[in-house]
């Protein structure tokens, strides 16, 4: 499966994970998701960070990673998956990890990672002794299934019976944690007697995830021209008339700030920016789209060793004029890029329909050049019935500074040429996962 | 591609539209936009300077009893064209709207005493606060054109409340049902269509009929009345007969011809594309310009209503077409005339 149609199932399947009490795992895209790890297990697995992809989407890719064998991977895939693994079990909700966990069983699934993931939630999971007296039946079902029944029990044996380090609790268990004295401690709990004889006592299971894979959405109480992100509100005081020579400082430390942390899309982007009228908008809200589609032209510039962009109607300095997607579409086309994304409030007027048709043409004329449709809010509760001028064009919506971080991975992963720069990103993001895990595992410890 | 350059389109010129002697040379239509229902024509041409632009200039200086409304010019110098039909919406104040356009010179305060109230509440004095300008919407135009000069301030509610019905909004006299609860929707023809750079004018087609032709004296003067032609003017006129094109047609969430099942051009090439882009937007082009063609003409009946210097401002009346127009010799320098829409009306 080609990634982005592999990213768009990730981001819009929300379909729990189910297990039926006696009945066997229920996962209905399961072929989907082996194909795709049996094609690229690394690129695969990186998509599960990719910012938009559903929670139980990433349960999937636990799962799938959990489930298969490692044989004939090479040693810096395996450290990948390691990494991935230990993430998205504090990156997702507990029951979903428990979920994964317990389909593992189902599925009879055991290898050497599947027992280290498995053994570090259940026994190192910085809320592990809430989980565990909350969820004791499954967790036990997972350290069981992690170690085999009679070496788990017999493990626990050894630890009720006073055992801190033979070489039996070394070779079976000790050996696939980090914090091995949890250990010690966790294991008679998972085989303590049965905790509704006192339900006062148990802890309330934590629910949320202890990692934050995605950035918390800004929500300002009241949406203006200004509150934005930083670029956009300096553009909207340039275009007011604002002291050019300070703002434009300012923005070239807010562009370089923000396209820090994304690596060089080695391809060509012809961007279609709508620069009509509307853009401009009017009264309290005036600038405001014109200045963030124009935060994404700058940073894009920065990103891309060739942007090509193509105005409608206007300039960005002055939008007038009426909005003509289908040529914009064509022109960006003639330049030969990689992709081609409309960036537009979506009010197409000269004349409206043209830019589906044209859109639906192109696999007949031979183009295979994605097209996809950026659509420029005001908030992310813009009403857009009226502004889907190709509902079959791949879409998705900005309104903040912040969304890029999901914009632009969903645009390069759209073409082949954005292959590296979405695998490098995604690289640059579990890095950063992994040390905050390893920080929130420190803690716990 | 405008309709005035299209080739094959049909030989339509605005000189055919414009009643009388009036002579718009040098104007040119420009390339139709379209928002659903609502089709509008551009149309450029040279300036007429000296004209106070109303949104900047014109102040309601208060509500002086039911049926009485008083304006002020208070630019500095130029004279102002107060735009035919225009109301105005405030909080917690009376809403009127006038029956008829005049002239304001700069300074002057002008009392209207034939205004229609459009919703019954307190008179009082109003502030500039939370204060805006609508026009009259089409379907009422006509009776408040024909009610000019009568003192009733009740006078258009029969026809407020026939409107309200027609709609499916409770039969009442107040045009604030539609003008500020569906301001949401109808302020989006304000970006769903886009002023044109140089533009001082439009022609408005409603489901390929025109519903009316708007001519100001400079791009500036059209700016300022934009919003409250296309938007209320126009703008309500084309959501209802959106409404009833949404019921006998399945919702697509999208403008027309762009459901996800567009209908893909005869090509297998980018160039082949472009060409046949073109030439569908030519046919297009040609069709709207028919349009134009069979406007329907008739006599018209010129009746002068006030001077302001070599300035005259007349009543246009006809079967097909009403308004006003201001006029310069023969010159049209403000025009504002607009076709018979009953409400409910099978078209």
């Amino acid at each position: 499966m080609d990634t982005p149609t592999l990213l768009t199932h990730l981001e819009t399947h929300a379909v729990p994970l189910t297990l039926p009490r006696g009945g066997t795992l229920r996962w209905d895209d399961a072929d989907l998701h082996k194909a795709a790890y049996t094609a690229d297990p690394e690129g695969y697995a990186l998509l599960g960070l990719a910012p938009g992809v559903r929670p139980w989407q990433r349960a999937r890719v636990l799962l799938q990673v959990l489930a298969a064998s490692q044989a004939g991977l090479d040693d810096a895939t395996r450290t990948t998956l390691a990494r991935l693994a230990r993430v998205l079990t504090l990156a997702l909700p507990p029951a979903h990890v428990i979920t994964v966990l317990l389909g593992l069983r189902r599925l009879r699934a055991n290898h050497k990672h599947t027992t280290r993931a498995a053994l570090r939630f259940v026994l190192e999971h910085p809320d592990a002794d809430a989980l565990i007296a909350e969820r004791r039946p499954a967790l036990r079902d997972c350290f069981e299934h992690a170690l085999g029944k009679a070496t788990a029990r017999g493990c626990a044996r050894r630890i009720a019976d006073g055992d801190t380090g033979s070489d039996y609790l070394q070779r079976r268990l000790l050996r696939f944690l980090t914090a091995p004295h949890h250990a010690l401690r966790r294991v008679p709990a998972l085989y303590a007697a049965d905790p509704q004889a006192n339900p006062q006592q148990q802890a309330a299971a934590p629910r949320e995830p202890v990692l934050a894979v995605e950035r918390t959405p800004p929500h300002p109480g009241t949406v203006t021209a200004t509150n934005r992100g930083d670029i956009a509100a300096t553009l909207v005081h340039l275009y007011r008339g604002g002291p050019a020579e300070e703002l434009y400082v300012a923005l070239d430390r807010y562009l370089a700030d923000a396209v820090a942390g994304y690596p060089r899309f080695p391809g060509a982007v012809g961007l279609v920016l709508d620069a009509s009228a509307s853009m401009r908008g009017y009264g309290e809200r005036q600038w405001a789209l014109m200045s963030q589609a124009a935060a994404l032209r700058m940073v894009l510039s920065r990103v891309c060793d060739r942007l090509e962009v193509v105005e409608v109607g206007g300039d960005e300095r002055v939008p007038r004029g009426a909005t003509d997607l289908a040529t914009g579409v064509l022109d960006a086309l003639a330049v030969g890029p990689d992709l081609v994304a409309v960036v537009s409030d979506g009010y197409e007027n000269v004349f409206p329909g043209d830019l589906a048709r044209v859109a639906a043409t192109l696999p007949h004329a031979g183009v295979t050049t994605p097209v996809l449709f950026c659509h420029a809010m005001f908030t992310r509760t813009d009403d857009l019935t009226l502004r889907r001028p190709a509902p079959a064009l791949p879409q998705r919506g900005f309104w903040h500074q912040d969304d890029f971080d999901e914009l632009l991975p969903w645009m390069f992963g759209h073409c082949t040429a954005g292959e590296p720069w979405l695998r490098a990103a995604l690289h640059a993001r579990l890095d950063a996962l992994d040390r905050q895990a390893a920080q929130i595992g420190g803690i716990a410890a | 591609m405008t309709i005035s350059d299209t080739p094959g389109a049909a030989p339509a010129t605005l000189d055919t539209l414009m009643p009388g002697p009036l002579s718009l040379a040098g104007h040119r239509l420009g390339t139709p936009q379209r928002a659903g229902a609502l089709t509008m024509v551009p149309i450029s041409g040279p300036a007429y300077p000296g004209i106070a632009p109303p949104r900047r200039a014109l102040k309601l200086v208060r509500v002086d009893g039911y049926g009485r409304v008083e304006l002020r010019n208070g630019a500095a110098d130029g004279v102002a064209i107060v735009p035919l039909h225009m109301g105005y919406i405030q909080d917690a104040a009376q809403n009127h709207a006038l029956c008829r356009s005049a002239f304001i010179a700069a300074g002057q305060t002008l009392m209207f005493e034939d205004a229609a109230c459009v919703q019954a509440s307190q008179t009082g004095y109003l502030t500039g606060r939370d204060q805006w300008f609508f026009i009259l919407p089409v379907e009422l135009r006509t009776r408040a054109l024909q009610r000019r000069g009568v003192h009733d301030f009740s006078k258009l509610w029969p026809d407020i409340a026939a409107l309200n019905r027609g709609y499916g909004l409770p039969g009442r006299g107040h045009l604030e049902q539609i003008l500020s609860r569906k301001r949401p929707v109808l302020t989006q023809f304000q970006s769903r269509l886009e002023l044109q750079p140089g533009q001082l004018g439009a022609l408005f087609f409603i489901d390929g009929r025109l519903a009316g032709l708007e001519l100001a004296p400079d791009p500036g003067y059209f700016a300022d009345v934009w919003a409250a032609l296309v938007c209320f003017a126009y703008g309500v006129a084309a959501w209802h007969a959106e409404q009833r094109h949404a019921q006998t047609q399945p919702p697509s969430g999208a403008p027309a011809g762009a459901a996800a099942g567009a209908r893909p051009f005869p090509a297998t090439s980018l160039s082949e594309l472009r060409a046949a882009l073109d030439r569908d937007r030519a046919a297009r082009i040609a069709q709207i310009a028919q349009w134009l063609a069979d406007v329907p003409t008739g006599p018209v009946e010129f009746t002068e209503e006030e001077r302001y210097l070599g300035l005259r401002l007349s009543t246009v009346t006809g079967d097909h077409l009403s308004g006003q127009v201001v006029t310069d010799g023969d010159r049209a320098v403000y025009a504002s005339l607009f076709a018979p829409w009953p409400v409910d009306t099978p078209r």
